[in-house]
């Protein structure tokens, strides 16, 4: 088995000068600065020799103090061994600029627009760096720099400026700022987004061919987003997609509120599934703090998140159920129904419904309910007959198998080269789960199967969330079984200020993979938050696999990635 | 006005009966009348009562989940909460909808969108504000990307307060608007 030390010394051997720093953390966590002029070479020997084929995101970080920024590569592997790399590439502050991993990565192309239209990072050799989430008029403000001073800035006082539409509403602008009325020109060029009439004109080629928008407004998709697709017949020859409109900047605010603070913005990064995101914050920051968490709190961490789990399918494959509006509609209120069940319990013990802010650092905030595990045992039966009955509902409908097998698919190669993970990938055959692969708490102790599919397409998606429920079922029993009394907090006293240093936790989401990247200067607030989210990573394969699709299997395939648009978002 | 303008008859026959006149006064003056003269008597009269009646208990609301709430909307329409009952039925589009529910909080880049969808729906319609995020800008506030004042763009009526409110207190929401329409009170007076 390959450890951090090991991919150390490769690069170290193949490329001497190249390691410009580095730490290794444990046997899965190596962290390194990489000149930035070797980075693309570093990268090609880790992807062709070390089998480092997931690239998993990347950070920018802006060291306000030290007058530079960094671009932090995140790196994994498809089960060939268990070492997340998170390789580090200087540049200046003045001109900040980066090469480009898209022609290596395929999936490193929203993760480095991100960066560029945050942060203001260009990326050299990038095909297409044009906005991702911001609207028109915030870009070339470069939001996530600490020095930027933005609407409404709390802490300088300046704020924009009110101004009265001619329609009468009222609108927020800013304001040049004294260099750039200096100069006579703003100082970013600032590139917009294309509009519709501009696409319209771009793309369309002959009279039979016309752009269809689906959304941004939707009944059944939890968040806006707009999906264009470019439509020949019956036929999708491209589809485009524009994500941001319920951009919140959570990474942001929560450099501004203090450590604990922070946890209440993680439940509303994706709010089917806060308990993970709960969790990854905490654990990362945990792992900074070096905490240990008493086995209690770990038991009831699991129990809750793999509730959240079956909760966040059964809501999942009932809005796919409604959008493809084949099964009907009754299956969508049974789900609901059951969920329901599910949420009272998850409420007994947290007090809210979606947003827990429940786990806290080194434990969670309070025990168990007295009744819970009789409870527990009274609605797990009947969700094991419940999910039983659905899966026999799927297998025997043949119009449904009609319209969902074969449609979508992706090969598994194509599934790790896009970056997707969780059931998506799942469903391609992939046994990639971050609770076998990562293993956190007290996963490693239970016994649970990952469950993966054979060919990869809608069906076999629904399919594998509701296999997976099963297995959350029995985790959740062998929990309740082993569960004994103790403290569900650690000893240990947590300190304001959370001691320099950074981690990198990955947890598995209902969609996938989720991984946080925290980074703590020693103060009171982290210095930088940086959210890996699953389904940022799904949303991306979203319009390769919608070319040369029907109209009608176009929605087919977007609702079967279970989508939360406000997670890839945030 | 004559005859012709509302039923197609032909020019002579209106102009015949142009010449009638009943009381001393020309008969197209009593009988045929505009729209508006309509609009003015149901304004004045109590047939307005009759009228907010009917449309208090048909208040289809637009499925627009945006956040947090509009989770919690899939269940208060959904068998759990049956918003039916209370003549609250969950629309797809703009264009069959009376009530229009921000659920969630309204970026920059989606509120030219909101605004589309408001200006889509007909007439009556009212605006119901659902969350922290929607009153205020809730945990929020301070993001460079979020409308803080969703009160300056839409006449909104009722306010329900709650990070995420319980669907239970969607259905209290949805009451009080139903009780303004039926007292005339709502904002934009209907």
């Amino acid at each position: 088995m390959t450890t951090a030390s090991e991919v150390l010394s490769s690069i170290q051997s193949a490329f001497p000068g190249a390691v410009l720093d580095s730490r290794v953390e444990s046997d899965r966590r190596l962290w390194a600065t990489i000149d930035a002029k070797t980075i693309l070479d570093v990268c090609k020997h880790l992807s062709s020799k070390l089998n480092f084929d997931h690239y998993s995101g990347a950070a920018g970080v802006d060291w306000i103090a030290r007058k530079e920024m960094e671009v932090v590569e995140i790196m994994a592997s498809h089960g060939a061994h268990q070492v997340v790399a998170m390789l580090k590439v200087k540049t200046h502050r003045e001109s900040p600029s980066a090469k480009s991993l898209t022609g290596l990565y395929w999936n490193a192309n929203w993760y480095e627009r991100e960066i560029w239209e945050m942060l203001g990072i260009n990326f050299e050799g990038h095909p297409e760096l044009y906005p991702l989430l911001l609207s028109d008029g915030l870009m070339g403000a470069w939001p996530w720099r600490k020095d930027y001073k933005g609407y409404p800035d709390l802490t300088t006082g300046e704020r924009a400026v009110a101004i009265t539409t001619p329609e009468g509403y009222t609108e927020y602008r800013f304001p040049p700022t004294p260099a750039e009325i200096e100069a006579g020109t703003v100082v970013v060029e600032r590139p917009k987004y294309p509009s519709f009439r501009e696409r319209e004109e771009k793309e369309i080629k002959s009279d039979s061919e016309m752009i269809m928008h689906l959304g941004p407004q939707h009944a059944m998709v939890p968040g806006p987003f707009l999906l264009d697709i470019l439509v020949e017949g019956e036929r999708v020859k491209k589809a485009f997609l524009d994500l941001g409109y319920i951009h919140k900047g959570i990474e942001k605010i929560m450099e501004n509120r203090t450590w604990l603070q922070g946890i209440t913005y993680t439940d509303r990064m994706c709010y089917v599934a806060s308990l993970s995101n709960n969790e990854c914050y905490c654990g990362a920051v945990e792992k900074i703090l070096g905490l240990e968490v008493p086995e209690r709190a770990q038991y009831i961490r699991v129990i809750l998140e793999e509730l959240s789990r079956i909760q966040s399918h059964l809501i999942g494959t009932g809005e796919f159920l409604t959008l493809i509006a084949g099964v009907g509609y009754a299956p969508w209120q049974y789900m609901i129904m059951d969920r329901e069940k599910i949420i009272s319990l998850i409420e007994s013990v947290t007090g809210a419904r979606l947003t827990h802010t429940f786990v806290r650092f080194g434990g969670v905030r309070n025990d168990l309910p007295e009744g819970f595990a009789e409870q527990c045992k009274k609605v797990l039966p009947y969700m094991k007959s419940r999910t039983e009955e659905f899966i026999e509902l799927f297998a025997q409908d043949p119009i449904y198998h009609a319209r969902m097998e074969n449609i979508g698919s992706i090969s598994p190669e194509t599934g790790k080269r896009m970056g997707c993970s969780g059931p998506v990938l799942r469903a391609t055959g992939v046994a990639y789960d971050m609770r076998k692969e990562d293993p956190i708490l007290v996963y490693p102790d239970l016994d649970f199967k990952v469950i993966t599919g054979t060919r990869g397409d809608s069906a076999d998606r629904i399919d594998v969330r509701l296999r997976e429920m099963l297995e959350s079922i029995h985790i959740i029993e062998q929990c309740l079984d082993r569960i004994h009394s103790g403290p569900i907090k650690t000893e240990a006293k947590i300190p304001k200020k959370v001691p320099a240093g950074e981690a990198y936790y990955r947890v598995e989401d209902p969609r996938g993979e989720m991984g946080m990247y925290v980074i703590s200067d020693g103060g009171d607030k982290p210095y930088r938050v940086k959210v890996r989210g699953p389904f940022y990573a799904t949303f991306q394969t979203l319009t390769p696999l919608l070319e040369g699709v029907y109209i009608a299997d176009a929605v087919a395939i977007a609702g079967s990635m279970d989508g939360c648009p406000s997670e890839a978002d945030r | 006005m004559g005859i012709s303008d509302v039923i197609p008859v032909p020019v002579a026959i209106d102009e015949e009966i142009e010449k009638w006149t009943i009381f001393g006064r020309p008969v197209a003056e009593v009988w045929f009348t505009t729209t508006e003269k309509i609009h003015q008597i149901i304004e004045m009269g109590p047939i307005k009562n009759i009228f907010n009646w009917g449309r208090k208990n048909s208040v289809y609301f637009l499925m627009q989940p945006m956040g947090c709430c509009g989770v919690e909307m899939f269940v208060f329409g959904a068998a759990p909460y049956d918003s039916d009952r209370f003549g609250c039925i969950p629309r797809n589009t703009p264009r069959q909808t009376d009530v229009m529910i921000i659920s969630g909080y309204l970026t920059r880049k989606y509120l030219p969108v909101f605004k589309n969808l408001w200006e889509q729906m007909p007439e009556p319609k009212w605006c119901i504000a659902i969350g922290e995020c929607a009153i205020s800008g809730g945990p929020f506030y301070d993001s460079y990307n979020i409308i803080q004042n969703t009160g300056d763009y839409f006449p909104i009526d009722v306010f329900i307060p709650g990070c995420p409110p319980r669907p239970e207190q969607f259905l209290e929401g949805l009451i009080n608007l139903q009780e303004k329409i039926k007292q005339r009170k709502d904002k934009r007076d209907y």
